[in-house]
């Protein structure tokens, strides 16, 4: 299992595949912001720490999201679109100002 | 009061309308002053420039005013700086009317533009740094989402020093005499704004300002209500400290305060609520304080809210139901942020018992954090159980002092 660390709430998850981050935050209940929940709005926007590797690459819609923010957004994903794909690996993900 | 012919600066003038009689504004604002849809009209060398519209009912008096200023051909630019439909009503006769001007909006702003106007219509994006020239006037543009839509800008016209905020600075409140210099007390109307449309979004607040920290500001052109010109950094201050006071415990004793609200039908609940706040109150760092719903005023239920790092709510179950005071209490939320605040919920129950799932679940949607499953207990709790409500208390303290949670989905 893959472990996401939503780091401004200090939760460690183990999850299997194929989940949302956003899935794995409501269900366990960490504080990140959602707006629109289908990539339009980039309220969900956050930092990818590390473990890139390990979530799905940004689709059509996530890119164009991330092009209307300033700034670099390398490191930048919304967290409504990208998924855990790795069976194993860390991600820390932190989504606080 | 006003003529048609409204300058605020050498080179803008204001082209918005009034709405004297609004008595109730986005279903939750009372307006007793009434209200404006304010717009203004740039000119430059090479052209001029409308920033925003108006209320689609008040679409007459916005080309009256235009029409007196300008030609529809000289119009280079509109910009959309917030794309409610308080702002954007006049939008589609506007460009029709002026078909070479090009329509500026901010990027979060396209879905919500194609919500709202059902129909494919040219646009440019403007992000911070984003600048565009009407010869020799020249307008920045700033990213300042989340005020109070994700779509909200702003932008700075160099020349004249004029800072047009959107809906940042707005007032509902009517009054053709248009500055703040000249209208009546609008103190009430500037705070109860910020209040209900700023506040929850206060660290938005503070991103915006560090931004506009970048220019010298000599007007504030908000969207609603008086032009501010006498002492623009005033506003900018209290927008400021607004947004940065809310802990006061944090700032006075250092410490995080945990809220335990309660309501008991047979003193169950408020059992359970005494243990929970004596298991939260025992870790260092952390004051628990209980609150009885029961007779807690709505303005007390938000400050109490605003301070709280973490919030419990207790209820018994009653028809299937956690009781409405329980309701009431995080219906306040909307006018907060939750983001970071640990939540979790309690209560006794006779029969069914789903109040506190019931009110975990709700506070999912709020963004609270919920570490904790809720905690319920079957009629009279017995020191057992007490001691459960002791530990779940501590456990929630904990978490909210920076404890680790682990867990597998």
């Amino acid at each position: 299992m893959a472990v996401v660390y939503l780091k401004d709430d200090n939760i460690k998850v183990s999850v299997s595949n194929g989940k949302t981050i956003r899935q794995i935050a409501q269900r366990v209940g960490a504080s990140m912001e959602f707006g629109c929940r289908v990539g339009d709005c980039a309220t969900c926007v956050a930092t990818v720490k590390e473990g890139m590797q390990y979530l799905s690459p940004k689709n059509e819609k996530e890119i164009k999201a991330l092009e209307m923010l300033d700034g670099d957004t390398t490191n930048l994903r919304l967290m409504c679109q990208c998924s855990v794909q790795s069976g194993e690996g860390e991600i820390i993900i932190s989504y606080s100002f | 009061m006003l003529g048609e012919i409204v300058p605020v600066s050498e080179n803008v003038h204001f082209i918005g309308a009034f709405d004297p009689k609004i008595r109730t504004f986005d279903i939750i604002m009372k307006t007793a002053n009434g209200s404006s849809y304010n717009s203004y009209l740039v000119r430059g060398s090479k052209g001029v420039c409308v920033m925003d519209t108006v209320k689609k009912e008040f679409s007459d008096t916005f080309f009256r005013r235009l029409e007196l200023l300008c030609e529809y051909d000289e119009i280079l630019y509109i910009v959309l700086h917030h794309l409610e439909p308080d702002h954007s009503g006049a939008l589609i006769e506007l460009m029709q009317k002026a078909p070479k001007a090009k329509l500026i909006i901010s990027g979060r702003a396209v879905m919500m533009l194609k919500g709202l106007i059902k129909t494919d219509i040219d646009f440019e994006v403007a992000n911070t740094g984003k600048i565009i020239s009407l010869g020799d006037k020249t307008i920045e543009f700033l990213s300042t989402p989340f005020l109070h839509w994700p779509d909200t800008m702003s932008s700075y016209l160099h020349e004249e020093k004029i800072l047009f905020s959107g809906d940042v600075f707005g007032s509902h409140y009517y009054d053709e005499r248009l500055f703040d210099d000249e209208v009546g007390d609008f103190s009430y109307a500037f705070k109860y704004y910020y209040d209900h449309i700023m506040r929850p979004f206060k660290q938005y607040v503070l991103q915006a300002l560090k931004l506009y920290e970048k220019f010298e500001i000599e007007i504030i052109a908000p969207l609603h209500g008086p032009v501010l010109r006498s002492n623009p950094q005033f506003y900018i201050q209290e927008y400021s400290r607004w947004s940065s006071e809310a802990k006061f415990r944090k700032h006075a004793f250092n410490h995080k305060m945990i809220s335990i609200f309660y309501m008991s039908s047979y003193d169950n609940t408020h059992k359970m609520a005494e243990k929970i706040t004596e298991g939260a109150d025992s870790i260092d760092g952390i004051v628990a304080s209980m609150y009885d719903l029961a007779s807690l005023e709505e303005s007390n239920m938000i400050d109490l809210l605003e301070e709280s790092d973490a919030v419990i709510v207790g209820s018994p179950t009653i028809n299937g139901d956690a009781v409405k005071p329980a309701w009431d209490l995080l219906s306040c939320m909307a006018y907060l942020e939750s983001n970071g605040k640990v939540g979790a919920s309690f209560g006794s129950f006779g029969w069914t018992g789903e109040a506190p799932e019931m009110l975990h679940d709700r506070m999912r949607w709020l963004n609270f954090r919920l570490p904790v499953e809720p905690m319920k207990i079957k009629l009279i709790p017995t020191e057992e159980e007490l001691y459960k409500c002791y530990l779940f208390g501590s456990e929630i303290a904990e978490i909210s002092m920076g404890k680790m949670v682990e867990m597998e989905i």
